[in-house]
């Protein structure tokens, strides 16, 4: 057990270093003394402070919360359709968020605040649609989820195709959203991370207190049951924590996958099958991946900015056909894929 | 040349070569060709200059036009109609093609990921290589979708090709690639990337007789390939041993296949842009108009993939107003509530036989 927790120790060292680095590195470099002035004694006459605090400081924040909510989202999924494919961005979430965001914009001239609103919308819609469609596809004969995984990737197709159809329509307002469709952790939302942290951290909050429950659902549904649990009332609560957590992470910056698939794989090991040990570990983990994509944004191409949510997209697919091989291509479970 | 009957009591037309075909089939692609023509008609109409469809018939026997008139018919729709249909054929034939081949009958050029390939082979020609000569973009198209094919391939390997998870696989390649060719987007100028991403959608707006003449070449040699493959797949319909030991040479016809399935699907990303979900739907659609199989059905499926992509095309022009759709995406609007109507079916079936 202490390993366990010693695990959780060293993952948010690792945290509070790449946030350093994410808040030192940039077109100037500024010094480990100057960022901790600018967070503890801000002096408004220093042009290193102002960088700090009002430009990188957000985008480190937004990183962490997209980070922590992604992952945990995307673990708690996993455990819960026992699929390793399951992630909010695997799920239609982004693509329900894009589809109504944009939607919004251009048939109804949203402002920027209610767009954040459309997104958090969105983003249950695409949830519950891809949930639909699962069934009607007949996911209830289907052992290993495959049929959730493929209608996920088929209502993103449709949004994401209807969305389009909306962008080629109007190819002076398609600049402005090119940005914010591809995934982009920017400075410029940060209005939105201080109109929606309550929801992102109220979700977390909830699935840390479904922790024991959900540890014990991965045992399988009647082993559950028998030890007193709610399964179903568990599965709807732990469900809506993630599509409103996951909901509210897309709002702020943009659809952003990889995160939520790939960080649960890679906790998982690590930290066990526990709830309790895995969810922070995750969120973790998912802060950490999403400070230094960030950075690796930034830095990468300089003076160019890349897009984070697109260089995660690229490690997502990637992982993505890696998990299909393992998962479900492997010479085992032949007969049943 | 006489009528007989087949087997399963069905009539059929016997040649004296000993070729036979279905009536049933020759009527459905009597009906299709029928259908092709008129809704070819109604696609010359549709449009902001006033073309009626009974202008047509005075107009071929040498009635005369306003110059506006004449411009819109001979220079943007009829090149438009002709090039979304050669192109709808040869999407069609390679979804069918790759269906018979990989015991899937949810295989598509689109979702496979081979049309995403050839595109961005096409877009890193484009970009890097801005000089290169018009005649490079087809040979990149065609090594980018062989690429695409063998990684699959190599993924997937051979035994697990009837699954879902082929597609799933397909369907990450295709998340790659196509976040590649968006991150070439976002670093070109603005009046380029909406371009690129235009056609990147699937469009016929770029239509024009020189298109049809690069693309023409290869619709012609689609219909000797359906000649000499068609047998093939009929064998490989029945699974690989039956294949084999039918006769087929299995070591060097599926490969070829696979290559001239390649061939066809670059021929037409070139022309028109990816076009996602056609090449499941147009075989789906003429086997359920008339169930058949090797020759027959490539060219059924074919004749149905150009007229789905011509009666799209105007139905979104007809519709739309000022702002046309791209062809490629009315396609994955009208295709994905269909694929998942297929998915429901092959479920029932499952169900049916389990």
């Amino acid at each position: 057990m202490r390993g366990r927790f010693s695990i959780l120790a060293v993952a948010f060292l690792v945290l509070l270093a790449s946030l350093y680095f994410n808040l030192s590195t940039g077109a100037t470099s500024i010094g480990p003394a100057e960022v901790a002035g600018a967070l503890f004694r801000f002096d408004p006459e220093n042009y290193d402070h102002y960088i700090v605090l009002y430009q990188r400081l957000p985008r480190a924040l937004i990183a962490i919360y997209v980070g922590v909510l992604m992952a945990s989202g995307g673990l708690v999924l996993q455990g819960l359709t026992r699929n390793p494919l399951a992630s909010p961005s695997t799920l239609g979430i982004n693509a329900g968020a894009t589809l109504f965001v944009v939607a919004g914009a251009y048939l109804f001239n949203l402002g920027i605040e209610a767009q954040g609103g459309a997104a958090l919308a969105g983003a249950v819609f695409g949830f519950l649609s891809c949930f639909v469609v699962a069934r009607l596809a007949g996911l209830s004969r289907d052992p290993r989820g495959l049929a959730l995984i493929l209608s996920g990737a088929l209502i993103s197709m449709l949004f994401i195709g209807i969305a389009n159809a909306f962008l080629l329509s109007d190819p002076a307002g398609r600049t402005d959203f090119l940005g914010w469709v591809t995934g982009n952790i920017n400075h410029v939302y940060a209005a939105r991370l201080y109109r929606f942290w309550w929801i992102g951290a109220l979700a977390f909050a909830g699935l840390l207190l479904l922790a024991r429950p959900l540890t014990l659902m991965t045992l399988g549904h009647e082993k559950a049951a028998s030890a007193g649990v709610n399964v179903v009332r568990v599965s709807r609560l732990a469900i809506a924590a993630v599509m409103l957590g996951a909901g509210s992470a897309v709002a702020i910056c943009g659809p952003v996958g990889f995160v939520g698939l790939v960080v649960p794989h890679i906790v998982r090991p690590l930290a066990g099958a526990r709830f309790g040990v895995n969810l922070p570990a995750s969120a973790l983990l998912g802060a950490t991946v999403c400070l230094l994509a960030d950075l690796v944004a930034r830095q990468a191409f300089a003076p160019f900015i890349l897009h984070t949510g697109l260089i995660m997209d690229l490690a997502g697919g990637v992982v993505f056909a890696l998990i299909v091989k393992r998962y479900y291509l492997s010479p085992a479970v032949g007969r049943h894929a | 040349m006489r009528l007989g009957r087949a087997t399963d009591g069905k009539p059929v037309l016997r040649l004296k070569t000993g070729l036979q075909i279905r009536l049933g089939n020759l009527g459905a692609a009597g009906f299709l060709g029928l259908l092709a023509v008129v809704v070819t008609a109604v696609a010359l109409g549709v449009g902001a200059t006033r073309l009626g469809i009974w202008d047509l018939p005075g107009i071929l026997t040498g009635g005369s036009l306003s110059g506006e008139q004449a411009f819109a018919l001979w220079s943007v729709r009829l090149p438009r109609a002709l090039i979304g249909f050669m192109a709808g054929w040869l999407v069609a034939m390679t979804g069918a093609m790759l269906q018979s081949l990989a015991r899937n009958p949810l295989a598509d050029p689109g979702l496979f990921g081979l049309s995403q390939g050839s595109m961005l082979m096409i877009m890193l020609l484009i970009v890097f290589m801005p000089d290169a000569p018009k005649e490079a973009i087809p040979l990149a198209a065609l090594a980018g979708g062989l690429c695409v094919a063998f990684l699959l391939i190599w993924l997937v390997g051979g035994s697990h090709s009837s699954g879902l998870a082929i597609l799933l696989m397909g369907i990450a390649v295709e998340t790659v690639l196509s976040s590649i060719s968006s991150l070439l987007i976002l670093y070109t100028p603005n009046e380029t990337s909406y371009a690129l991403s235009d056609w990147l959608a699937g469009s016929l707006f770029q239509a024009s007789w020189t298109g049809i003449a690069a693309l023409a070449p290869w619709f012609l040699l689609s219909l000797p390939a359906a000649f000499l493959i068609g047998r093939a797949l009929r064998c490989y319909d029945l699974g690989n041993e039956m294949a084999l030991a039918l006769g087929e040479p299995i070591r060097w016809s599926r490969p070829a296949i696979l290559v001239i399935a390649v061939l066809l699907s670059s021929a037409s990303v070139t022309a028109v842009g990816p076009l996602i979900f056609l090449g499941v739907m147009a075989p789906h659609l003429a086997g359920f108009l008339s169930p058949s199989t090797g020759r027959v059905r490539l060219i059924l499926s074919g004749l149905t993939g150009g007229i789905l992509v011509v009666g799209a095309d105007s139905l979104t022009r007809g519709l739309g107003g000022e702002v046309a759709l791209p062809i490629g995406l009315s396609l994955t609007l009208l295709g994905v509530p269909l694929f998942i109507i297929s998915l429901r079916l092959r479920a029932l079936r499952n169900m049916q036989t389990d």
